[in-house]
């Protein structure tokens, strides 16, 4: 059904496989999505080494690109983490590019947009938290526990707020995928959805003159995705920095 | 003008940063993690002075934010984020009474219960965003 209609919006996430492989009864096969992954991670390395490889003094415009993305990730790193924090940046500006491919890549036309699968995102957020976690109980020990007890408040009131404060921890992975994913699939979804819309009123007769107002539109939120794009994988990038900043500084 | 000047500044030195690590290439992977705990740390002073003059290009960009069309873009972000912890924070609180609830054979009372406290958890995480530093908000 999916298949035969064009204009379903949702046709686009669909997952293909494209080399099947089933080791041990389990399903890991090469996808299209395992397939943009690939591309994105290659896409990434190679403008950080093409763009690496002149080290001019005027940089041409591939090397102020790669400059500009270590030097923006380099200072954010820095406002929220401090100079402790400086040791997770080699794992942030991974994060920050892949997520960054991931968005931009998905949206020129006929490509796989990687982070629209709620998979992949919860995977990057679990490995987020498991990070701070692993991270926080190594470093800090138990100290890292007082993450979760507020200070300057009265014993009494502790049975109430340290379970509040777990449930705000754990809800951390929650929000930080289904922010990614749910803002890449709403906007996927809504092109898909204007971009149909020209095609039915092209076909609807005399009506097909009201045709150019959702390609306007098109217009428009394609601009705007560019905008989400870049937007979310900047957020992704800040708030894991917050998050690390926990496990290095625990307490608040 | 200051912006051009501090970026030209940053790239130098960068410059610099990349010249060392090519001497470091042919030593033993335990130094090549010194180097980078080094490399690291010279970039975050680096930084810090850059940021005491107040001339780093982010500093720049984040000053005309306040009236660049970047505005529309931050409110959004941050109107998205309020809405997504204060969601997450009811899902996971919903599930965890669920849980206990499915392994006691409690049903209802847990879940009610943990809701709650999954709601006021996304009040705090809510008001956690606001309270926090104009300088970190997304």
């Amino acid at each position: 059904m999916a298949e035969e209609n064009p204009m379903d919006p949702i046709h686009q996430f669909v997952i293909k496989p494209i080399v099947g492989l089933h080791p041990f009864g389990i399903d890991a096969s090469f996808t299209n999505a395992s397939l943009f992954m690939m591309i994105v991670a290659l896409s990434a390395a190679a403008l950080m080494l093409l763009g690496t490889q002149p080290r001019a003094l005027i940089p041409n415009r591939l090397q102020s690109l790669a400059e500009m993305a270590y030097q923006f990730v380099a200072s954010t790193v820095h406002m929220a983490g401090g100079h402790d924090g400086m040791r997770f940046f080699p794992f942030v500006f991974t994060l920050f590019l892949f997520v960054l491919f991931c968005n931009l890549i998905g949206l020129v036309p006929y490509t796989f947009s990687v982070t629209s699968q709620i998979t992949v995102t919860a995977a990057l957020a679990l490995l987020v938290i498991g990070i701070v976690v692993v991270y926080g109980l190594l470093h800090n020990g138990t100290r890292f526990l007082k993450l979760f007890v507020p200070s300057g408040v009265p014993i009494a009131l502790m049975p109430l707020l340290v379970p509040i404060e777990i449930i705000s921890f754990l809800s951390r992975p929650v929000s930080l995928s289904v922010r990614l994913f749910a803002n890449m699939l709403a906007g996927h979804i809504t092109l898909k959805v204007m971009g149909g819309f020209v095609v039915s009123l092209l076909g609807a007769g005399a009506f097909s003159v009201l045709a150019p107002l959702p390609f306007a539109m098109t217009i428009v939120l394609t601009a705007f995705e560019l905008l989400v794009a870049v937007l979310q994988a900047y957020v992704f990038a800040i708030l894991t920095c917050v998050y690390l900043n926990d496990a290095v500084h625990p307490g608040h | 003008m200051t912006e051009r000047g501090g970026r030209q500044d940053g790239n130098r030195q960068k410059q610099h940063e990349k010249r060392e690590q090519e001497h470091r290439l042919d030593d033993s992977r335990e130094r090549d993690t010194e180097g980078l705990g080094a490399r690291l740390d010279k970039l975050s002073s680096a930084l810090d002075s850059q940021r005491e003059t107040g001339n780093s290009p982010d500093a720049a960009e984040r000053r005309q934010d306040g009236v660049s069309p970047g505005s529309i873009g931050n409110a959004m972000t941050l109107a998205v984020r309020v809405l997504s912890e204060f969601v997450a924070a009811v899902i996971v609180g919903g599930g965890i009474g669920w849980g206990i609830d499915r392994a006691a054979g409690t049903t209802p009372v847990f879940l009610i219960v943990f809701v709650l406290m999954g709601a006021a958890a996304g009040f705090w995480n809510v008001y956690r965003i606001a309270m926090k530093p104009p300088d970190l908000e997304g």
